[in-house]
């Protein structure tokens, strides 16, 4: 018995990555939660139009951030504001009383706003746009389609990739004459395809089972999943360069995973992290689809409005591909350099594991 | 009168409608190293999990220490897999912790030619290394009998024949071996063969007792290449054998029939036939059987 | 046309894989690397099919599209059937269509797997992949075939097939390199080359090589001199590099794995007294 104990240990420390899990993901953790999980927001970007604007703007209390104070808006100003998502709630002023429009897509703030709101009595009307229940389906299930397509890009792809190093068949490919880029492409063109099914089926499943509202451009949001995309399954053949094995794969995917779904701004909002916390939100790619998602299915919002969401994700995928490809270049075609530092061919040990030999 | 530390009477072994063992006996006495071979199929490793107690027997029974194979009697044994049985991130000395641990005996000193590893990780270790370390961990709780699968594959000629030194040094010490071999090599360092062939035990005594009187033909010719085609084409079990060309069974003179119509002049010549070629003889006689 | 490597020299790390080896491969032949775990046998052939740089020395070999590779770990698509991983072969060397059909069923002939045809690779045994990957490596008809170990581990029946494969491509005019532990199987290739740590012990054909040996070879119960001895069956060899023998000991003819082990053990007491 205590011989057993005592070798798990030795394995267990033997083995980085689970160790780094072990220890490294709950201090993550407990430092995302402190800092990251707040579901109060403390003040909101607002926007005052109409005759009244600088008047109402000087009376609201610090917790409503004027950026904007427009005399000459009207309330169609005010609403295309809140659909570029430059404010989460705009005053119109010039009748009694004050409407408020509330960002319904940005349901945290929009329920802190509408809390805020309701103190303020009568003279405040409030309306909630694009969400107007407030409803936290409409919110998570464009979040989630990002997510969704995040588990397949990453852990799917690298597992799919790692699987040929294993099985010893990546060096066959790269004694026959085809391409890096040719392999890479052929490899991922499958994981796109079923992930770009798998994303229609859960939209249109959204729009159906919770009644998700689809106002914006279909062709824009395709584009933007396709970005998306591009980016995802490049940090799959990224983490497949980094992995020996399948398991490895899953356990770097799980590093690159975990983050996104708890910073990206789909459980805890943005606004309301930790300023030193924020910016890893800002790093990660499924933070720009869930804008662009959210924007475009909640808000019916343009390209235009959404144009650094889309740049961001572009620039990303570019970053990603290169570097994946380049170091699958040299998996592939070890033409300068010396073989990965000293590492001795694999050797017969594997034929004769892995072929079944005599009955059962 | 030699202790017998192995025995398998009679024994047979059915999967459903498949006969794995058919009716074999064969025994391992004290001090002898006994080899089993045969093609993939033939029953070896159904009869050696029989042997280990790991499968019952269908008809038949298997000894081990003059008793069934329990648990009281596989502590006296010891068994070498092919895949080593190591843990490949633990080092040597590790490696022999945990196996002492395992049996309740007195960790085994690290050999002197293993020194120099005691301390590397298994996997890093070069092969002829981790199956001489793989033998000393089977050996820490001194066994009676042991099983090794294919004790030397894949290791050079002059570490394979060290680690035959050991291996013989344990069956001096009156060990009863069998070991389980693809390798013509190995063969020859055993006592005595068995071969197995379709379930069935098929010869037993030396390597000459094996090949019984099953012939191949060389063929000598001065162009190899149009000769080899012929009889290729003719279908016949054709093979390269340095310059010349062998067939592992054949008419002589249906070949030299064939090379005549070709027009090529050769010396056929029969020659006794290796173990591989008995094997593969034995295979398409039970095939062709079937 | 001899393709090969000349005065190979490979660092993997701080160790010397290969120092000093060079390889030729005569056109229509079959050329053995022999050695044991660590000779450098694979890293030789990977040199050869440039999966690994030569930190000196040159290759020459043909383009990519005539050469066939079988490497030591796997050659063949485990998820796949046997049909369609030399369908996957064949395409990406531009076979297709009826001229691919063809190709295919006269290697499955030859290898004996038409039957197995529709069965998944993961589900052949160790022989049949091995059998399976030599296919794959032979569709497109290559100048160069390079097999690493190609039958380690696989059961008799199968080897003897393989050789028979292996036989008929160099009677077709390729030039055939393989790598492998068995010494009888080196025996009756046409060629030689023993490593032995990254240094080449022996060269050239079967005759060649034993013509070239100095010393002799005795054998007995026992041994005169235990560091130059080795074990064979219930008999102990000895070498005597200067022929100088007791009178009295049986002098034996030495067949490969004589004459490999004798100078794997000259190499080693060499070094020792260095």
């Amino acid at each position: 018995m205590r011989a057993m104990i005592v070798k798990e240990f030795r394995e267990l420390v033997r083995d980085r990555r689970t160790l780094a899990m072990l220890i490294v993901m709950p201090l993550l953790l407990l430092i995302i939660f402190g800092y990251a999980a707040n579901f109060y927001v403390t003040s909101v970007k607002a926007a005052v139009v109409g005759p009244q604007a600088t008047q109402v703007a000087s009376q609201l209390p610090p917790y409503f951030d004027v950026t904007t104070a427009e005399p000459d808006g009207s309330r169609a100003d005010a609403e295309s504001l809140l659909k570029d998502n430059k404010v989460d709630v705009a005053f119109v002023t010039g009748q009694r009383p004050v409407r408020a429009l509330v960002d319904g897509s940005n349901l945290f703030a929009a329920q802190s706003i509408v809390g805020t709101l309701n103190k303020a009595g009568d003279s405040v009307q409030t309306e909630v746009l694009y969400n107007p229940d407030l409803k936290t389906s409409w919110v998570m299930v464009p979040a989630i389609i990002g997510l969704i397509l995040t588990f397949i890009g990453t852990i799917i792809t690298s597992i799919g990739l790692v699987r040929e190093r294993e099985a010893g068949t990546l060096e066959q490919l790269a004694v026959m004459p085809i391409k890096p880029s040719t392999v890479i492409i052929g490899k991922i063109t499958p994981y796109f395809l079923v992930a770009a099914l798998d994303m229609t089926v859960v939209t249109v499943l959204g729009i159906l089972l919770f009644g998700v509202p689809f106002n914006g451009n279909v062709l824009a949001f395709a584009l933007g999943a396709a970005v998306f995309l591009f980016v995802v399954l490049g940090l799959g053949v990224l983490i497949s360069t980094l992995s020996k094995t399948a398991g490895q794969a899953i356990q770097t995917a799980f590093f690159f995973l975990l983050p996104q779904i708890l910073l990206s701004g789909m459980i805890f909002p943005l606004d309301a992290m930790a300023v030193g916390v924020r910016w890893i939100g800002y790093l990660l790619p499924l933070t720009y689809f869930t804008m662009i998602s959210q924007g475009i299915m909640l808000r019916g919002a343009s390209i235009a409005s959404l144009w650094l969401a889309y740049l961001i994700l572009a620039v990303m995928a570019v970053v990603v591909f290169t570097g994946a490809t380049l170091r699958f270049r040299r998996d592939l075609a070890p033409g300068s350099g010396h073989a990965r530092g000293g590492q001795q061919p694999v050797e017969t040990q594997a034929v004769t594991a892995a072929g079944p030999g005599g009955t059962p | 009168m030699t202790a017998v530390l192995l025995r398998a009477s009679s024994t047979s072994r059915r999967f459903g409608d498949v006969v794995a063992v058919d009716d074999v006996s064969m025994h391992v006495q004290a001090g002898e190293v006994v080899g089993l071979l045969g093609a993939n199929g033939a029953g070896k490793t159904t009869l050696i999990r029989m042997l280990l107690g790991l499968l019952g027997t269908s008809a038949g029974t298997v000894e081990v220490l003059g008793g069934p194979p329990d648990r009281a009697r596989r502590r006296r044994l010891g068994y070498v897999p092919q895949n080593l049985g190591l843990y490949r991130d633990l080092t040597l000395r590790e490696n022999l912790a945990f196996v002492a641990g395992a049996y309740g005996a007195a960790r085994p000193a690290v050999p002197a030619e293993l020194r120099s590893y005691a301390d590397v990780l298994i996997g890093d270790l070069p092969l002829g290394a981790q199956r001489q370390a793989a033998f000393t961990a089977a050996l820490c709780h001194t066994p009676e009998v042991m099983l090794l699968d294919e004790p030397t594959s894949g290791v050079d000629a002059l570490a394979a024949s060290r680690l035959w030194d050991t291996i013989r040094d344990r069956s001096d010490a009156g060990v009863g071996i069998l070991v389980t071999t693809h390798n013509m090599q190995e063969a020859e360092q055993c006592d005595r063969l068995l071969l197995m062939s379709d379930g069935v035990l098929v010869a037993e005594g030396s390597e000459h007792d094996i090949i019984g009187d099953t012939t191949a033909i060389a063929v000598h010719t001065d162009d190899w290449a149009r000769t080899f085609a012929a009889l290729n084409a003719a279908g016949q079990p054709v093979v390269l054998d340095g310059r010349a060309v062998r067939v592992a069974e054949g008419d002589p003179h249906r070949l030299g029939q064939i090379l005549a119509t070709e027009g090529i002049a050769a010396r056929l010549q029969p020659v006794p036939a290796t173990i591989e070629e008995r094997m593969m003889v034995l295979a398409r006689t039970t095939s062709g059987a079937a | 046309m001899t393709y090969g490597i000349t005065s190979a020299r490979v660092r993997l790390g701080d160790r010397t894989a290969l120092d000093d080896v060079t390889l030729r491969l005569p056109a229509g032949s079959v050329t053995a690397v022999v050695g044991g775990d660590g000779a450098g046998k694979t890293t030789l052939l990977r040199a050869l099919v440039r999966q690994v740089t030569l930190d000196a020395g040159t290759v020459n070999t043909p383009e990519k599209a005539k050469i066939g590779y079988l490497p030591a770990s796997s050659g063949s698509w485990a998820a796949l059937t046997v049909t369609q991983n030399v369908d996957f072969a064949g395409g990406i060397f531009g076979l297709a269509g009826e001229s691919l059909a063809a190709r295919r069923s006269e290697l499955l002939a030859a290898a004996g797997l038409t039957a197995a045809g529709g069965r998944v690779a993961s589900q052949l045994s160790g022989g049949m992949r091995r059998k399976l990957g030599f296919c794959m490596a032979m569709v497109h008809r290559p100048s160069l075939l390079v097999l690493d170990e190609p039958s380690t581990g696989v059961d008799p029946v199968s080897r003897i097939d393989l050789w028979r494969l292996i036989s008929e491509a160099a009677a077709a005019g390729a030039t055939v390199v393989m790598s492998t532990t068995y010494l009888d199987e080196a025996e009756r290739a046409g060629q030689l080359l023993v490593l032995d740590r990254g240094r080449a012990l022996l060269e050239g054909t079967y005759d060649d090589v034993r013509a070239g040996f100095r010393g002799t070879v005795t054998c007995g119960p026992s041994a005169v001199r235990p560091e130059w001895s080795w074990r064979r069956g219930r008999e102990r060899r000895e070498y005597w590099p200067a022929a100088d023998q007791p009178d009295d000991s049986l002098v034996v003819d030495p067949d490969l794995e004589d004459l490999v082990v004798a100078l794997s053990l000259s190499a080693r007491n060499q070094e020792a007294a260095a």
